[in-house]
């Protein structure tokens, strides 16, 4: 190593404590913003550089730097997506937040010809305010990340160039991971349209269009068809409600032959007044002033499961189903069908 | 009422004797707080002695459930007798613990 770059070296052992400050610095504003923007990514990291790589560096192509800080990778700042699209609205978060080098920053994704694939990242040489040194920012998707790391691993960290057959694979490699990458964007859109469709749907009143699933069943719940019933059933103790998760309700729904969401809003309606009966039969001598708001959805499923015929045995069941297989369900589908056969509901079944 | 808390590597077992009533509750709200602080564990309110509980005790169990929810831990409630089952169901809770 010459003086010049020897000179660089000690300037940089010197630096290492602002450098560490300016990667700390750029990390914690990065991970503020996307909190705000309500992004989620795979990871977010950060590294200055080593003394052992700056060597390696200067080794390579000192004469290229007249100080340490026209070396732009010293503290290098990493986001890796799990959506291509997400790359570009973290760039765009980027350039609000820091001051972008044009010049010296690289979108390597369209470096490509028609027909080459290979290393897909963003690279911005950026500023913060408040700091004498520049950074990398690095921005690229999950899928690309893979790609890298192992090409990184296979060839250019060993510094030995690799025969023409396997770079060809391993370009062959990054076209599938670009298509893939397009793919995950691609559904991911159209999942988010789907729901977009269903709570129009949902909020038009078109339930039977919208069929039951996981999906639909939170933007039904959403609408809170149950809020009504739950407060007639809080009101007989004056009982505060607590939210409850109704998400395991769903398999109990598809048992009780539902298939769409009208047919849930059908099955909530027809039985809404027993459920209450059957709430009050069971609270109105106790003292209890607590309830969840599954208290509503529950009484009605077992009052469907009464009305249906499917005596102990179609408690029991929903029982497990709601609260896992366990000896205890018998016998309190025992207790509950013993206490709602003397509510007319029941009477008129029999 | 009596509280005991005991610690079986990542399980946390708080074990539940006697009734909790309204007048227990105070007391047990007090001894229970150990389990607000717990990160990353599996807390068991073992109710195998635990023969009545009021809204109060509702609202106790629910309490440790929204704090350990805030601090990645799980609640499992176990061996609750028929009457406390049925509190349970009549007050829809089922939907909000595991139970075993």
């Amino acid at each position: 190593m010459d003086l010049h770059c020897e000179m660089i070296m000690e300037e940089y052992r010197a630096a290492v404590p602002e450098l560490e400050r300016l990667k700390e610095a750029v990390l914690r504003t990065l991970r503020d913003a996307l909190d705000r923007n309500g992004l989620i990514v795979t990871a977010v990291e950060g590294r200055v550089k080593t003394e052992e790589s700056l060597a390696g560096k200067l080794e390579l192509k000192g004469s290229k730097y007249a100080t340490l800080s026209d070396i732009t990778d010293l503290v290098g700042a990493r986001i890796i997506t799990f959506y291509t699209d997400d790359v570009d609205r973290i760039a765009s978060m980027a350039e609000q937040l820091f001051e972008i080098d044009w010049n010296n920053s690289v979108d390597k994704r369209k470096l490509h010809q028609l027909d080459s694939f290979g290393y897909n990242s963003l690279h911005y040489i950026c500023r913060l305010p408040g700091f004498d040194f520049p950074f990398e920012l690095q921005l690229r998707t999950t899928l690309q990340h893979a790609w890298a790391a192992i090409n990184h691993d296979t060839g250019y960290k060993s510094g030995i160039e690799i025969p023409r057959e396997y770079m060809r694979r391993m370009n062959r490699l990054a076209g599938i991971l670009e298509m893939a990458d397009d793919e995950f964007s691609r559904i991911r859109s159209e999942i988010t349209d789907y729901r977009r469709r269903v709570q129009a749907l949902v909020q038009n009143g078109k339930l039977d269009d919208v069929l039951l699933d996981g999906d639909t069943f939170r933007s039904y719940i959403q609408a809170k068809p149950l809020d009504a019933l739950n407060k007639r059933i809080a009101a007989i103790n004056q009982a505060e409600i607590q939210e409850a998760p109704m998400i395991r309700y769903l398999r109990v729904l598809v048992a009780l032959q539902c298939k769409t969401l009208g047919d849930v809003d059908r099955l909530i309606h027809k039985y809404e007044a027993d459920a209450y009966l059957l709430a009050r039969h069971q609270l109105g001598n106790t003292d209890i002033d607590i309830i969840s708001s599954a208290i509503g959805l529950q009484n009605i499923c077992i009052v469907c499961v009464l009305t249906s015929g499917g005596g102990k045995i179609g408690l029991e069941r929903l029982f497990d189903a709601l609260n896992g297989h366990n000896s205890q369900n018998a016998e309190l589908a025992e207790m509950t069908y013993k206490l709602a056969s003397g509510l007319p509901f029941m009477q008129k079944q029999q | 009422m009596k509280t005991e808390i005991t610690h079986n590597g990542n399980q946390v077992i708080a074990a539940f004797a006697g009734r909790l009533d309204t007048a227990a509750a105070v007391q047990t709200a007090e001894d229970v707080k150990p389990l607000m602080e717990l990160d990353h564990k599996e807390i068991i309110l073992d109710c195998t002695a635990l023969e009545y509980i009021s809204s109060s005790g509702l609202r106790i169990f629910l309490s440790i459930r929204k704090e350990a929810a805030a601090h990645g831990s799980k609640v499992i409630v176990r061996n609750i007798n028929s009457d406390i089952r049925q509190v349970f169901v009549m007050t829809g809770f089922i939907s909000l613990f595991e139970i075993q």
